[in-house]
């Protein structure tokens, strides 16, 4: 691991002050690669205690998506040491005994929802002590290339049974029930990232397909291309704040299908395939059934609820007459737009948005009653659920068992932190569904659009994966058996090596049964090595899903979780890759080392990302929904107790309580406002609205030609499926009706419009009025028309 | 370390526990009651070092955390209730008190605020005594 290690030269210092940070932990480096299905990831925690006396660090983060650790070095100025991974309970057992020792002892330590806290204990008095921890990590994956995230904070996020408070301003206490989390230790949500450690990355990114463009809403980036498949990014100042997560999207030149593969060891070949879904043919048209799920938890107050609800007002526009739609707002309860789906007619869908008017964000995150809801709308039958939420829940086993149970495919649009990314993946993986995940920084509703697009309607299902002339296969974890527009589908698998292995994939698309094959081509390189990491990674946190907390009521309950920790042990012991069952733990005897001293503990605090205080507050609106429960425990409390450590008299603060002003306050108005807005006026017949059969004509091919002109087809782009149902609506015999001169204008144009010309023509100006006034200046546009197509 | 629960004869209450058999007893690990010691949640260990050993009193004093935490209190907020009650245990609060010179070497003391029935009956046993003391 020596070949990783990088120093910075940078110490933290008080922005407002000037002065040096008294820290336990000073900085938090992240380096390593990215490869286009996961990420090899180092991360280096320089500690250093200015104390008098020994000191035990307790770092705390959660692991990005499909995740898992794999070891750790400890270094000093006389030592250096690789981790050991052992069983819990044995890891604690050699920590416990190290500390007893006086020895500096190292143990990371994996608890629920991915959650782990990383102890050093033993630091003595301006002693220096480098952590390096080794993560492997999945991505989202798109059909053109990529996202990672990787958490630089962690959310506040609401559980029914936490304990928090705000102990002082701008820091928040949480606390996670023992019976469910353990001996979890949670750090100090701090909204200041000036009085933390500084972090910063240096990755190189490599794409078999050759990288296209690099990206980041996050962060500034330097890029230097090394050749046409690798670059390295890294940030492009010294060191930042530890106050908003690392994002970067990488865009792949091709978007064939392709698989990378090598040896692993153990004489086995190790492959990992990825197979865009443009490979599956086309979208079929057949009715959806479908019920939307809007999170109005108190934590996407402000411009993420309202960018939601435009999203689904759009997304009701791209419904036909035939479809089946159901609306729900949760928080600690559910609401239902109707007790039934409805028809995508126009009534249901105004009504719907009336409904959605109505909705104000409010309370906790209890996800799992408002799939259940969900669920009961589609009545067991087949069918999709799109959920969009910002995912602020710990707890997440429980909602995924029940998830789980629905039968239904789930679609996650997550608005949010890293820390939810986790969560959000399974949610889909594990009910066949896909899932986007955005930072509240971005647009909400074009993303909701895209993704509406593709759910209801997969490209192919029923798919099976195998690969031919290969002997000993084994494809883990399964993967998933429908592919939905914009997502590829991955395979991870092993064989016994052979020449010419060749994957197969069958499936049922809109044409029928379907099949394809491409090679695998087995390289010399190391890859073997890192795919069994990533794939690993990949099951065991699937595995630990399904893992519920300690308290797990029922016999059937206990069993099974005893059944899933056996499982867990084994894995890890197969992919050398730590888990909650198993955990990595290093002792490093020093001269010197005085044994029987109790330490003092040093919590890191750790950010609250940045974008919730631009949802204006919802770490305080966190706290104070959790705090239900301290108002609670304050009615139970002898009323003397309550006064005489003024506990609870922020409860009362009307600055706490208050909504923020922002919550009705669109953003600008920009393109993307507007085709939004003329996605949702849609008609169930695929048409615009308009007060005269011409008018909605000219109203169409004016909301045609804008969704055109953004770069929207009738099989790419967001608003596809407003594309596609507005060629639907203007065909020849509705052109019929028109006068003769402006039916030819508009066959013309829509010729035109299919072969991928477009007519030249300020068609902004018209769209604008469509969609404020409701209508077009019909005259002057069908002219403007003539002009252009004779042009 | 000392002693560990054992069957040593002694009550619960007298024995010595290491940090180990404390967090068993408790369901608390050690790391944990490390972190509450550092809180001042928690008594220190009784004598430092290798000789150090907790008694029940650190048991009961755990169970009372987990009991108030089931409760909905943070640990900030735990913290805070101990300290009033500490604050409240140093400083009482000021009384007044009747003070009676039955003779110049006997003061009988009655805290002002009695209820009237109470303050009557406490002053004719004061006059029988002082009638005693006279009478003497």
């Amino acid at each position: 691991m020596g070949d990783t290690q990088t120093t910075h030269g940078f110490v933290p210092t008080n922005q407002a002050t000037g002065k040096a940070l008294d820290l336990s932990m000073q900085t938090l480096w992240l380096t390593g690669q990215v490869l286009g299905v996961g990420a090899r990831l180092w991360v280096r925690h320089e500690f250093e205690s200015q104390e008098s006396k020994p000191v035990e660090v307790i770092y705390s983060f959660v692991l990005p998506r499909d995740a898992s650790l794999r070891r750790f070095h400890v270094s000093g100025t006389d030592f250096s040491v690789d981790s050991e991974l052992r069983p819990t309970e044995e890891a604690h057992k050699i920590y416990e005994a190290g500390i007893q020792a006086g020895s500096l002892s190292t143990l990371a330590r994996e608890y629920g929802d991915g959650l782990v806290n990383l102890s050093l204990g033993n630091l003595r008095p301006k002693e220096k002590v480098v952590v390096l921890l080794e993560i492997l990590a999945g991505v989202e994956l798109h059909d053109d290339g990529l996202r990672l995230r990787f958490p630089f904070t962690l959310a506040p996020s609401y559980h029914a049974q936490a304990r928090g408070m705000e102990v002082s301003p701008g820091r928040l206490e949480l606390e996670l029930p023992a019976d469910e989390f353990g001996d979890l230790i949670l750090p100090p949500f701090e909204r200041d990232g000036g009085q933390l450690h500084r972090v910063g990355f240096c990755l190189d990114v490599q794409a078999e397909s050759g990288i296209q463009e690099i990206a980041s809403p996050s962060h500034g980036l330097r890029v230097q291309f090394s050749d046409s498949h690798g670059s390295q990014v890294s940030l492009s100042r010294e060191s930042d704040l530890p106050d908003r997560d690392l994002v970067l999207d990488v865009r792949t030149k091709t978007a064939g299908p392709w698989a990378m593969g090598g040896l692993a060891g153990e004489g086995m070949a190790r492959f990992a395939a990825v197979i865009p879904s443009t490979e599956f043919g086309r979208v079929s048209d057949s009715p959806r059934r479908l019920v939307i799920l809007l999170d109005r938890s108190g934590s996407m107050q402000g411009l993420p609820l309202t960018q939601a609800k435009k999203a689904i007002a759009a997304c009701l526009g791209a419904l036909d007459a035939k479809d089946l739609f159901g609306l729900v707002a949760f928080d600690n309860k559910a609401e239902l737009f109707k007790r039934e789906l409805s028809e995508g007619s126009t009534e249901n869908r105004w009504a719907a948005r009336e409904f959605l008017d109505r909705i104000a964000s409010r309370g906790g995150t209890e996800l799992a009653s408002g799939v259940d809801a969900a669920a009961s709308l589609l009545q067991d039958k087949q069918g999709d659920i799109l959920i969009l939420t910002d995912g602020q829940v710990f707890g997440t086993d429980k909602i995924l068992e029940r998830a789980r149970a629905t039968n239904m495919r789930i679609h996650c649009l997550g608005i949010g932190s890293a820390s939810q990314d986790r969560f959000l993946a399974q949610l889909a993986r594990h009910t066949g569904g896909v899932c986007r995940f955005l930072t509240p920084r971005e647009r909400v509703d074009l993303p909701a659009v895209e993704l509406f697009a593709s759910i209801g309607r997969p490209m192919g299902k029923d798919v099976a994966v195998t690969v031919e002339g290969a002997s000993k296969l084994k494809i883990a974890p399964e993967p998933s058996r429908f592919v939905f527009s914009g997502t590829p589908l991955l395979v991870y698998g092993e064989f016994l090596p052979v020449e010419d292995a060749r994957l197969s994939v069958q499936w049922l698309g809109a044409e029928g049964k379907s099949h394809f094959e491409f090679p695998i081509r087995l390289s010399e390189t190391s890859w073997g090595g890192t795919l069994k990491l990533l794939q690993g990674a990949c099951i065991i946190s699937d595995s630990e899903s399904r893992l519920e907390g300690a308290g797990s009521r029922t016999a059937v309950a206990r069993r099974e979780t005893a059944r899933v920790h056996e499982r867990l042990l084994e894995l890890s012991r197969e992919y050398g890759l730590a888990s909650s069952a198993m955990s990595l733990v290093a002792v490093v005897k020093r001269a010197g080392d005085v044994p029987g001293e109790i330490t003092k503990t040093r919590i890191v605090p750790v950010g609250i990302p940045s974008e919730l205080e631009h949802f204006q507050g919802a770490g305080l609106m966190f706290a104070a929904s959790c705090l239900m429960k301290l108002e609670t425990a304050a009615e139970q409390l002898p009323a003397e107790a309550i006064k005489a450590s003024s506990l609870f008299a922020f409860l009362s603060s009307p600055v706490r309580r208050s909504k923020s002003a922002t919550e009705e306050v669109a953003p600008d108005e920009t393109k993307e406002d507007l085709l939004v807005a003329l996605a949702g006026m849609m008609e169930p017949d695929g048409g615009m609205p308009g007060e005269t059969e011409e008018a909605r004509i000219g109203n169409s091919i004016v909301a045609l030609l804008y969704f055109m002109r953004e770069g929207n087809t009738s099989s790419s782009g967001p608003f596809r499926i407003h594309v596609e149902r507005l060629l639907q609506y203007l065909n020849s015999n509705r052109l019929s009706t028109l006068s003769r001169a402006n039916a030819e204008a508009a066959t013309r144009t829509l010729k035109g419009l299919v072969a991928g010309v477009s007519p030249a023509g300020d068609w902004h100006r018209h769209a604008e009025r469509l969609a404020k006034a409701k209508m077009v200046d019909l005259h002057v546009f069908w002219r403007e028309l003539t002009v252009a197509v004779n042009a | 370390m000392g002693g560990g629960s054992g069957n040593s004869g002694k009550s619960q209450r007298d024995e010595e526990f290491s940090l180990e058999t404390l967090a068993g007893l408790s369901r608390v690990s050690e790391r944990t009651i490390r972190y509450y010691i550092t809180r001042g949640l928690l008594a220190g260990p009784v004598r430092g070092g290798r000789g150090a050993f907790y008694t029940a009193e650190h048991l009961k004093r755990l169970h009372e955390i987990r009991e108030q935490q089931q409760r909905g209190l943070t640990l900030t907020a735990i913290e805070r209730l101990a300290t009033a009650v500490e604050v409240e245990e140093r400083l009482p609060e000021p009384e007044t008190w009747l003070s009676y010179k039955m003779a110049p070497d006997l003061v009988v003391q009655v805290r002002c605020g009695t209820s009237p029935w109470r303050v009557r009956q406490v002053r004719s046993a004061l006059e029988r005594l002082a009638k005693e003391f006279l009478e003497k």
